[in-house]
C-alpha cells in the first residue's frame, strides 16, 4: 500500500502525543474512581490490577503459568510456519496439488472455529500442552500459508529463471534464491501468528490445559476474581508487545529488502 | 493424462489440464478425506470420532428441528450487529483520526492497539460480569474484537485516497461535505467492503467463543451443551454448519461483490 500520505505515520505532533497520553491517563484515571465506587467483582482497582499483572512476572507459580504459555506460543508459531511454507511451497513444486491446497485444505483450517478444534482437542487428548499447541497451529497455518504462497506469487521469475540458467540443480535454486527472496514474507508470517496466537492460547489452554496463563484466568473467573481476569489479559498484551518490540521488529528490519 | 496427440494445441490444452487435473485431485482428496474418516472412527468409540455417516444424520436433524437451527439464526443476529456497529464506531474513529490529526495519536497508536491486543475471551469473561450471560455480553465482545480491524482498515482505506481527486473536487466545490459525500465515500467503499468481509469472517470465531462461556444460545451454546455431554457428533454439525455457512457466504456473496469493486475501482482483487 503506498502512495502520497498526509503526514508520515511515525512523526506526531506535541498535541498529538498530549491527547494520546493525556486519554490514557484519564481512562486510568476515570477506571481508578469507579472502581472506588462499586464492588471489585465488578471492576477492580486499577492498582491491584497492576500489581496482578506484575505477579504475572514475579511470583514463581505464576511465573511457571506465563513461562509455558509462551513456550507454547513460540512452538504453535514455529510449527506452523514449518507446515504453512510446506503447504504453499507444494503446490508451487507440483501444480497438481493447487486446488488440494487453496481449494481444500485452505478454506477448511481458515473456517474452522478454534473453540471447535479446542473442544476437540480436549476430547480427544485430554488436557495437555500438546492439546494447546495442535489447537494453535491449527489456527495459525492458513495465515502463514496464505501469507507464504502470496510471497511464492511476488517472486521474482527473472531472477528464479536466471538462477535455472546457472543450475540444473532445482535444489540449489531452492535454497539459494526462492528461500531468500520469501523471507520477508516468513516473517511477516511470524509476525500475524505471533499476534493470533496469544488471542487464541486463552482459548485453547481454558478447556484443554491444567497449567498457562488460560487456566489461571478459568481459576479466576470461577471464583469471580476480575482482578486477576484482567491481570491475565495485560499481561497477554505485555507479552505480545514485548515479543514484538524485542524480537519481531528487529527480525524484520533484517530480512527487510530494499 | 496425456495429451501429447495433437501438438498444435498442446500449449492450451496443457494448461487446461492442469488445472483439471488439479480439481480431480482435490475432489479425489476430499473423497480420501472423508474414506480415512470412516475408516479410523471404525477403530474408535463413536464417542471419541462418530463416523461420516452419523455425523450427516445429525445434520440433517439439526437443519429440521427447528429447536436447533433457531441458534443458528441467533448466532447470525449476534454476528449482523456486531459487525454493524463495530463498523460504525471503527470508521466513526478511522476518520476522527483523518480529519482531526491531534487525535490521530490517541486513536492510532493508543486505542487501535489496545483494543487489537487485547484478548477476545478476556472481554467475553469481563462482559459476563458486567451485563450477565445474555445477548449483550455476546455482541459487546464481538464487537470490541471487530473495531479495531474496522480502524485499521478504513485508515488504509483513507491513507491511499486520491489527492489529485480531491484536489480536482475541492476546484468545484467548497463544501466539505459534499466533497466527502461525492468523492470520499465512493473512492472507500472497496475498503468498507474488505471491511465487512474480514468482519465477517472474525465475527463468526469469536462469536463462538462468546456465546459458548456468555450466551444462553446460538451455535456457541450449543458447542457448550455438547462439550458438557461429550456429544461429539454435534459439536462436528456445528462446526460443519459454520464452514459451510463461513466458506459459502465468502465465495457466493463476498469475493463476486470485491471481484467487481476491484475491476470498477481498478484495484486487484486479492
Amino acid at each position: 500500500m503506498s502512495g502520497p500520505r498526509a503526514t508520515p505515520r511515525s512523526s506526531a505532533s506535541l498535541a498529538q502525543r498530549a491527547i494520546g497520553d493525556g486519554l490514557v491517563i484519564a481512562v486510568l484515571g476515570g477506571w481508578w474512581l469507579l472502581s472506588q465506587e462499586i464492588p471489585g467483582f465488578l471492576l477492580p482497582d486499577p492498582v491491584e490490577v497492576g500489581k496482578s499483572l506484575v505477579a504475572f512476572f514475579i511470583t514463581p507459580s505464576l511465573l511457571a503459568d506465563t513461562v509455558t504459555s509462551a513456550a507454547r506460543v513460540v512452538a504453535a508459531v514455529v510449527l506452523s510456519v514449518i507446515l504453512g511454507g510446506a503447504l504453499a511451497i507444494l503446490p508451487y513444486r507440483w501444480p497438481v496439488f493447487d486446488a488440494i491446497v487453496h481449494e481444500r485444505i485452505k478454506p477448511f483450517l481458515n473456517s474452522f472455529p478454534s473453540t471447535g478444534w479446542a473442544i476437540l482437542a480436549m476430547v480427544w487428548f485430554g488436557t495437555s500442552s500438546a492439546s494447546v499447541v495442535l489447537v494453535e497451529v491449527m489456527i495459525l497455518t492458513p495465515f502463514c500459508l496464505i501469507n507464504i504462497a502470496e510471497g511464492l506469487r511476488e517472486l521474482d521469475v527473472e531472477l528464479v529463471e536466471m538462477g535455472g540458467s546457472f543450475t540444473r540443480s532445482r535444489r540449489r535454486v531452492f535454497f539459494k534464491i526462492i528461500m531468500p527472496l520469501l523471507l520477508p514474507y516468513t516473517v511477516s508470517s511470524v509476525r500475524i501468528a505471533y499476534g493470533v496466537a496469544w488471542k487464541i492460547a486463552l482459548v485453547a489452554e481454558l478447556f484443554g490445559a491444567t497449567s498457562g496463563l488460560g487456566y489461571v484466568m478459568l481459576k479466576a473467573q470461577i471464583v469471580s476474581d476480575a482482578t486477576t481476569v484482567l491481570g491475565t489479559c495485560f499481561a497477554i498484551v505485555a507479552l505480545f508487545l514485548a515479543g514484538e518490540k524485542l524480537v519481531i521488529n528487529p527480525l524484520s528490519r533484517l530480512v527487510a529488502y530494499k | 493424462m496425456s495429451n501429447g496427440t495433437a501438438p498444435a494445441l498442446a500449449a492450451p490444452k496443457e494448461t487446461g489440464s492442469i488445472g483439471r487435473r488439479s480439481r480431480l485431485a482435490a475432489h479425489l482428496f476430499t473423497l480420501g478425506a472423508l474414506v480415512l474418516w470412516q475408516l479410523y472412527s471404525m477403530t474408535v468409540e463413536p464417542y471419541v470420532l462418530p463416523g461420516p455417516v452419523p455425523v450427516a444424520l445429525r445434520l440433517v436433524d439439526f437443519v429440521t428441528d427447528w429447536s436447533l437451527a433457531k441458534h443458528a439464526f441467533i448466532s447470525f443476529a449476534h454476528v449482523f450487529s456486531a459487525i454493524a456497529i463495530s463498523f460504525v464506531v471503527g470508521s466513526g474513529l478511522a476518520l476522527l483520526a483523518h480529519y482531526v490529526s491531534a487525535l490521530r495519536l490517541a486513536i492510532h497508536g493508543r486505542i487501535s492497539p489496545f483494543l487489537n491486543s487485547f484478548s477476545g475471551i478476556g472481554w467475553t469473561l469481563l462482559a459476563i460480569v458486567w451485563f450477565g450471560v445474555n445477548d449483550v455480553t455476546v455482541v459487546f465482545a464481538i464487537t470490541v474484537v471487530l473495531t479495531p480491524f474496522a480502524i485499521i482498515n478504513m485508515r488504509e482505506g483513507l491513507e491511499t485516497l486520491d489527492w489529485e481527486l480531491l484536489e480536482m473536487s475541492a476546484s468545484f466545490t467548497r463544501n466539505r461535505w459534499r466533497e466527502f459525500v461525492l468523492v470520499v465515500v465512493p473512492s472507500l467503499v472497496p475498503f468498507i467492503f474488505a471491511t465487512i468481509r474480514i468482519s465477517f469472517g472474525v465475527a463468526w470465531k469469536v462469536a463462538l467463543a462468546a456465546e459458548l462461556f456468555g450466551g444462553r444460545s446460538g451455535l456457541g451454546y450449543l458447542f457448550n451443551l455438547a462439550r458438557q455431554d461429550f456429544d461429539v457428533a454435534l459439536i462436528l454439525v456445528v462446526i460443519v454448519v459454520i464452514i459451510a455457512f463461513v466458506y459459502s457466504a465468502d465465495r457466493l456473496v463476498f469475493a463476486p461483490i470485491q471481484a467487481r469493486l476491484g475491476r470498477h475501482h481498478d484495484l486487484g482483487a486479492a
